[in-house]
């Protein structure tokens, strides 16, 4: 059993002008493999290349040359969507449909029975915390509201790959923390996730692995810590040391031909500050 | 899947208004039409109500769908709806039908109601006529004659029309059988004849004409004499007496004055037994105008598969058009052929068409029969002429039409299912 859950192989799309002339090649040879149970970062600045893949492995765009699997399966097999959640980077929903409505008709394109849908539609309105707007129209929806609708029904099949395209735009710190939680919350249930994102915090935070592209081509991919770690550089963190103290380790390290780089009070992260104020506040 | 698609559909058409204000109009227009203008005819009125809903309503209905299919997809494509949906395990060919199938379901929301508005409408009408104006509420089934023969001599043939010299000289014969197989003792008889008439009389648009119509089996007849008008139909009621058990009916024609022609074929005179069953009828009517529905809602979903919203509208009012405009340029056609034929005791020189009007058909003829062959045809759904005339709509015709639709509606799909699983969405 083919144990990845995307595998693409020389995976390229050239856009071609009116005259199907060579316009734009949007992605170059892509060699992926995203394992199962895996949260995988896809990042790039615009235009790199990311939403064409995501594209490509739904099939929304065809491949100009190479190949793609998504779950053991050849992508373009209509099978395989049934255990796929997508989000896209923008809530393109029907603004006409409330909150049930619109999970009841992608759970029916899922062909989800009508009693499990149900139980299921209720579980995700609580989980995004719409309850109290599920009868509401989705055009009076604000845009985090829709990005959390948008999320509820990228899993409203209990999907075994979810893509996330930029998951957090949009959404306020508390709403984006609880995101990041149920994304991690996937990955324990063993679901594997793609990430697309610009946040970059975000997805160091919470990735195993990530891949950089740029241009359409692929620039780096492993995993988070080891790209991240400088092997060169080491950081002790001391809790309640006093200032002489401090002095004589300094005095020690260089004693021992070490270059002290830097003796700083860590801080927090802004958005662990705002929690806690928020917190605080209720 | 195809269903669920089809809901989806049909939901957004009703959550955005857009059904109730064609619902509205369609109303409003079937209110007014019995205080259209008409003429002195007790029924006219009646008659005036199913032109305006056939030919108005149905086609403000009709305009309305096409702008609704044909802008459904681009606008989903647009917007990037439609990645929710291609994400899911759903074929690119159920989104097309259940999207052909949606307007159809808000096709046959629109029909019903507003059908039933107008037929509710048009009974109160009639409820108010004299019994004997109230034959446009009844359906009559068409006969036509089982043989055909001329008594005497033929003045000459031509192009299939035989013509007759008036005083006796010769005498047309239709002759009807079966009349009974279908029908019950109840039914009324009528011949409407649709003869050419000529006459080598100075100024005249009308000719007398003797009529007979008398029992095949038993010797029991009527003859009476009638006005012909050129280019009006004339009707001939029978004394169902006339009809006996047999149901066989001899007809004969002839003009009274040896100055005067006129100018047969087998299916120019026909037989009419008059029953009741308007709404059936109706429904009847109904019936097929909804596959009119269901043809151009093809049409326009197979071009929103490519085309942008308004391209889509544009291509396919084109093809409506098109499909209505065929049938009149095939008579304008027909015309200029028969020209010299109609008009055989003109001097020689008016005998040859005009030049100008050869050359036009000519050169229209040609492309056009091309385009009848890639173009659907939607006078074939008129089914307007048969509530006028009161005639029973064949079940030959719905059956046809049905497998026209079919047959046209399914090419539609197979080219926009193809199409559709071509297309990428950036």
């Amino acid at each position: 059993m083919d144990n990845s859950a995307v595998r693409t192989e020389g995976l390229t799309k050239v856009y071609k002008d009116f005259w199907r002339r060579k316009s734009v090649s949007a992605l170059t040879n892509l060699n992926l493999n995203i394992d199962r149970g895996e949260i995988f970062g896809l990042l790039g600045p615009n235009g790199s290349g990311k939403t064409t893949t995501v594209k490509l492995l739904l099939g929304l765009l065809f491949p100009t040359s190479g190949k793609s699997w998504l779950l053991g399966y050849p992508a373009v097999d209509l099978n395989v969507k049934s255990k796929i959640g997508f989000l896209p980077e923008e809530s393109y929903l029907y603004k006409f449909l409330n909150a049930e409505e619109i999970l009841d008709f992608y759970g029916k394109l899922f062909d989800i029975p009508k009693i499990e849908r149900k139980s299921r539609i209720d579980k995700l309105i609580h989980d995004v915390g719409l309850n109290p707007y599920r009868k509401r129209p989705l055009s009076q929806y604000s845009k985090g509201m829709l990005r959390r609708i948008g999320l509820a029904q990228a899993i409203i099949n209990d999907p075994e790959l979810v893509i996330l395209d930029e998951p957090t735009s949009g959404l306020d710190p508390i709403a984006s923390r609880e995101i990041k939680d149920l994304i991690l919350d996937f990955k324990s249930q063993g679901k594997t996730v793609i990430l697309c994102s610009h946040l970059l915090a975000d997805v160091q935070n919470i990735c195993d692995r990530i891949a950089i592209l740029n241009k359409g081509v692929l620039q780096v991919m492993g995993n988070v810590r080891e790209l991240l770690s400088q092997k060169d550089v080491i950081e002790f963190v001391v809790k309640n040391l006093s200032d002489n103290d401090i002095q004589a380790v300094e005095t020690f390290i260089k004693s021992r031909s070490g270059n002290v780089l830097s003796i700083n009070h860590p801080v927090s992260t802004l958005e662990e500050l705002f929690l806690t104020i928020i917190q605080q506040s209720k | 899947m195809i269903l669920t698609i089809a809901v989806h559909t049909f939901r957004e058409v009703i959550r955005k208004k857009i059904l109730h204000v064609l619902i509205g109009l369609g109303i409003l227009i079937i209110a007014v039409s019995p205080f259209i203008p008409t003429t002195d005819e007790p029924d006219a009125r009646i008659k005036m109500m199913l032109v305006v809903f056939f030919q108005v309503v149905v086609l403000l209905c009709i305009v309305g769908v096409i702008i609704l299919s044909a802008t459904s997809l681009p606008h989903e494509i647009e917007d990037r709806t439609i990645y929710g949906v291609l994400s899911k395990p759903v074929s690119r060919l159920k989104i097309v039908v259940g999207k052909i199938s949606g307007f159809a379901l808000v096709s046959a929301l629109l029909l019903i109601i507003l059908g039933l508005v107008n037929v509710v409408a048009i009974q109160r009408i009639a409820s108010r006529l004299p019994e004997g104006y109230r034959s446009i509420l009844k359906a009559g089934n068409e006969f036509t004659a089982s043989q055909f023969s001329i008594q005497g001599k033929s003045h000459h043939v031509r192009q299939g029309i035989v013509w007759i010299e008036g005083g006796r000289a010769g005498i047309a014969l239709w002759s009807f059988s079966d009349l009974y197989k279908k029908l019950d003792n109840k039914s009324s008889f009528e011949v409407e004849f649709n003869l050419k008439i000529d006459s080598s009389r100075k100024d005249i648009d009308a000719i007398p004409l003797v009529v007979r119509i008398e029992d095949a089996n038993v010797d029991r007849w009527e003859t009476s004499v009638l006005s012909a008008k050129i280019d009006e139909p004339l009707t001939v009621k029978i004394d169902p007496a006339i009809v006996g058990k047999s149901g066989a009916v001899n007809v004969t024609v002839f003009p009274i004055h040896s100055t005067d022609y006129i100018g047969v074929t087998q299916g120019d005179a026909k037989l009419f037994a008059v029953q009741k069953g308007f709404v059936y009828n109706y429904a009847k009517a109904i019936g097929i105008t909804f596959l009119k529905f269901l043809l151009i809602i093809s049409i326009a979903v197979m071009g929103s598969t490519y085309l942008s919203a308004p391209v889509s509208i544009v291509s396919a009012l084109v093809v409506f058009l098109c499909g209505h405009v065929l049938d009149f340029v095939k008579d304008f056609s027909l015309v200029i052929q028969r020209y010299d034929v109609h008009e055989h005791t003109l001097p020689a020189v008016l005998k040859k068409p005009n030049i100008l009007l050869v050359y036009i058909d000519y050169l229209i003829k040609k492309p056009l029969e091309w385009f009848s062959v890639i173009l659907p045809d939607f006078k074939r759904f008129d089914s307007l002429k048969f509530l006028l005339k009161g005639i029973n709509i064949p079940l030959e015709t719905v059956g046809v039409s049905v497998g026209y639709t079919a047959l046209y509606a399914g090419i539609c799909l197979c080219i926009a299912s193809i199409i559709f699983k071509k297309r990428e969405f950036f």
